[in-house]
């Protein structure tokens, strides 16, 4: 069960330069809009085609420049779920799923019967996707691409379109899915929450170039580079001076920092996630007095930006401390320093 | 006895050898194509019927358009045994590339170019000299014959600069001049006297082209083509159908339809009435 | 007038008839074949062709006919060609009418194919393909019912121009009673011969005729859409 990758690809004006390996039946590919996500999508499906490299699945060359074999998208056996859904807007659901049969025609209608049980589609058949709701137009585009028994499926931004109520439906929907699902899965999406949720392997993908690629919690724990910090959300970084092996000073923040973990050679920077700062009454190591320069009412959480005498002029701390009720206010429980606790802080490149 | 059987037998080939080429020759049929000008359209029609109550079997096949585009149509190959055109112009240059038959073409029809006005409209106008005191005029393009014709008339007269100040609304072709008067949009117009009989009611005329103001005879010539498909029937049928046209009858309904045969005598005796004044002075 | 009635040759009408079925026919597939082919061309040559397949809308169908009257005439090589080893006689012949039409009309048929083709998403062809279906099926089970409007205008409008078309028509074709005059022919003609009665009665017959296709063809295509089966 495995997917290798490894292409390059001129386009609109910027290079796509991907390498990775899965293990694991769940990856993700996460990047901001643009950075080439869905165009290695399309290149491992066969819809575009790679300048040069190689895409193997499960030991198959789907693709390779060298030895000029380019697979017709038909011949993949690769299941794509487009952001859109791409339902066929003149067939009905009955109709749609059909398409995605491949095998004998005699057993064709059973198992589309049985696909519209299973996906819950019972007294719909006759419909047209204009007549469907959100939820059910993704149960039928999942019916028609598991119907052909892809090895592979790949998901385009399968919630980027969603909003509140209907995207938490079909997440839900969707992990009940993939449970059953057994072959590899690949998913591709610009949200940070949706890569973890779902992904147990990430590759991190900025202006068309694999920035990263690994375990999806160890990525967040511990990215690597500064980039890929950013990536999954970091907005705390300081360029640092080393110390001791354990020992560093921020100089972005103005102070000095233990850290848990042994200082690598490569780092440059040290970086922390505003949701693991501590707000604390009493000094003490890695501590900082809380000053803050700016406060933002979130929904659910208190979002403060801290500026301290001993911080860069532009630089600022972010924290996030979530809130007991609406009518908290931001003036309730605010402590003196803030503490950043060692083994949350990450030693980037 | 045997010499006598000899000559009879040798009677009986001849007479049959010369009353089969006598039938051969003596019926015409088959189909006929004639490419005629538009304005030959109506006249021809009545012309044919009249034909085909003598000759049944003669299938003919019209093909009626601008002059010109019959000469194309014959210089690319169309199958055409007989053209009829509204000007020398064309059957010249068919005789040259030797599609037509020289020696069988007939000066045969002469068309009268007038000025008309709509049917009891006021106008100034009395003739082409004074075609001036009009409000406007309908004229057909100089690359239509007719619209050549007028040109020519106003050149000889002098008053071709006076003409071209006026308001010109000029035609891609006769018929929208003509219906340019009808409707009432133009004063006056200069079409064929052919034109002007076919909406007599609808139009007066105000005076025919002056003699000596014309010098291009209006001549509608009219002659055998070559056609390689054409059976020998075929051709039999085109030259009694040719000479069918220079009957008295037919020209009866050319008169009708506002033509006038052509007749050199006419040519001449402009000519002497010419030489004879140019005498006087 | 009464007695023309009685003479009528309908003959114009038969023609008109046979030549804008075959035409019309002759359009549609050629023109969604070339806007097929053309969307999968390079920018510079499809822009290139693009302009010679529209240039017939853009001639004085005089000059079309003229142009096809000198490619079809049987004094040079083409047309003696297709005489010879055929027995293909175009000018002159019914036939003629109907390359004339289809010339005239092709650009019609192909800028609506090409522009109905254009809107259809491009991720419907795609999850076709990763469907595993052929490009054919792609082509006639997704392609063309989604295309459908834009392809039946094309139709009606390339449907009009057949039969309304006489400028080329009567250069290639000629103007023979019984063989190449059409109704729009026949209504030239006799306008030009100054018989505005019969040019009349032939406009009525040509409107009703367009009439009564465009409706049929309206609702052939509007039905198509919404109940047609694929399975």
């Amino acid at each position: 069960m495995s997917i290798h990758v490894n292409i390059e690809k001129k386009f609109k004006g910027f290079s796509l330069k991907v390498k990775f390996d899965t293990e694991s039946a769940s990856t993700g590919i996460l990047g901001a809009s643009g950075s080439g996500k869905s165009m290695t999508l399309r290149c491992i499906a066969g819809i575009e085609t790679p300048d040069r490299g190689e895409i193997l699945v499960n030991g198959k060359t789907l693709f390779d420049s060298e030895k000029k074999i380019n697979l017709r998208p038909q011949e993949r056996h690769v299941g794509y779920l487009f952001q859109n859904y791409a339902l066929f807007p003149t067939m009905t659901v009955y109709e749609n799923i059909s398409c995605g049969f491949r095998g004998e025609k005699k057993l064709r209608d059973e198992k589309v019967r049985d696909f519209i049980s299973r996906y819950h589609l019972e007294g719909l058949e006759k419909r047209v996707p204009s007549q469907l709701s959100g939820g059910q137009q993704q149960r039928v585009a999942l019916a028609r691409m598991m119907i052909g028994e892809p090895e592979v499926i790949l998901l385009d931004e399968p919630f980027s379109a969603l909003d509140g109520f209907l995207k938490d439906v079909l997440q839900r929907d969707m992990q009940d899915f993939l449970q059953e699902y057994q072959g590899d899965m690949l998913m591709v999406t610009h949200s940070r929450d949706e890569a973890f949720r779902f992904c147990r392997e990430l590759m991190l993908l900025k202006e068309g170039k694999t920035l990263t690629f690994g375990k999806t919690r160890d990525l967040f724990e511990q990215p690597g580079l500064v980039e890929a910090a950013r990536l999954t959300g970091c907005k705390n970084f300081s360029r640092i001076e080393k110390l001791g092996s354990r020992y560093l000073f921020a100089l972005d923040w103005g102070i000095s920092l233990r850290t848990e973990k042994e200082i690598p050679e490569e780092a440059s920077y040290v970086a922390i996630r505003g949701h693991w700062i501590q707000g604390r009454d009493t000094d003490g190591e890695n501590c900082i007095p809380f000053q803050p320069a700016e406060y933002v009412e979130n929904t659910f959480e208190h979002q403060y930006l801290v500026q301290t005498p001993g911080m860069d002029k532009d630089t600022v701390l972010w924290w996030m401390r979530p809130r007991n009720s609406f009518r908290e206010t931001e003036e309730r429980l605010l402590p003196e320093y803030l503490y950043l606790p060692p083994e949350h802080l990450m030693l980037l490149k | 006895m045997k010499k006598k059987l000899a000559v009879i037998a040798l009677a009986g080939i001849m007479t049959t050898g010369l009353t089969a080429g006598n039938v051969q020759a003596a019926e015409p049929g088959g189909e006929l194509y004639v490419f005629i000008a538009a304005s030959l359209a109506n006249s021809m029609e009545e012309i044919q019927k009249d034909f085909n109550q003598k000759y049944p079997d003669v299938e003919i096949f019209y093909n009626a358009d601008s002059s010109g585009t019959l000469q194309t149509q014959i210089e690319e190959g169309s199958r055409c045994d007989i053209f009829f055109s509204a000007a020398t112009k064309q059957m010249d240059a068919l005789v040259e590339e030797k599609l037509a038959k020289e020696d069988s073409v007939v000066d045969l029809l002469e068309n009268k170019v007038v000025l008309i006005k709509l049917k009891d409209a006021e106008t100034k106008v009395t003739g082409f000299e004074n075609i001036t005191e009009a409000e406007n005029l309908a004229l057909a393009g100089e690359d239509v014959p007719v619209g050549q014709y007028a040109r020519e008339i106003f050149t000889n007269l002098g008053i071709m600069d006076q003409v071209e100040k006026m308001e010109i609304n000029e035609g891609k072709n006769v018929t929208e001049v003509l219906a340019a008067i009808t409707q009432g949009s133009n004063e006056v117009g200069v079409v064929y006297a052919t034109d002007a009989a076919s909406v007599a009611d609808q139009v007066d005329i105000i005076a025919e082209a002056p003699a000596e103001a014309l010098e291009t005879p209006v001549l509608y010539p009219v002659g055998l083509t070559e056609d390689q498909e054409a059976s020998s029937a075929e051709q039999e049928a085109a030259e009694v159908f040719l000479e069918y046209l220079q009957t008295e009858e037919a020209m009866k309904v050319f008169e009708e339809y506002g033509f006038s045969p052509y007749t050199e005598e006419k040519e001449e005796a402009a000519a002497e009435e010419n030489t004879e004044e140019e005498a006087a002075e | 007038m009464s007695e023309f009635i009685q003479e009528i040759n309908w003959s114009p009408l038969w023609i008109s008839l046979k030549t804008g079925a075959v035409a019309t026919t002759i359009t549609f597939f050629l023109g969604i074949w070339c806007a097929r082919k053309i969307m999968k061309m390079k920018p510079v040559s499809r822009a290139v062709l693009d302009g010679i397949l529209t240039m017939p809308l853009v001639l004085p169908p005089t000059v079309a006919g003229f142009f096809l009257l000198i490619i079809f005439s049987l004094r040079r090589p083409f047309g003696k060609f297709l005489l010879e080893n055929f027995d293909f006689k175009i000018v002159q012949t019914w036939k003629g009418c109907v390359v004339a039409a289809a010339v005239i009309a092709f650009p019609l048929m192909y800028r609506n194919a090409r522009a109905a083709f254009e809107q259809v998403d491009v991720n419907l062809i795609h999850a076709g393909q990763t469907l595993g279906m052929s490009d054919r099926k792609i082509f006639w089970k997704v392609i063309m019912p989604t295309a459908a409007p834009g392809i039946a205008s094309g139709t009606v409008l390339a449907f009009a121009r057949a039969i309304g078309e006489y400028g080329a028509t009567s250069m290639l074709a000629g103007n023979i009673l019984g063989k190449t005059r059409t109704v729009s022919v026949a209504i030239a003609a006799e306008t030009a011969a100054g018989n505005y009665d019969v040019a009349g009665f032939w406009v009525v017959v040509i409107v009703a005729l367009s009439f009564v296709i465009v409706a049929l063809i309206n609702i052939v295509s509007g039905r198509g859409m919404k109940s047609r089966r694929w399975i």
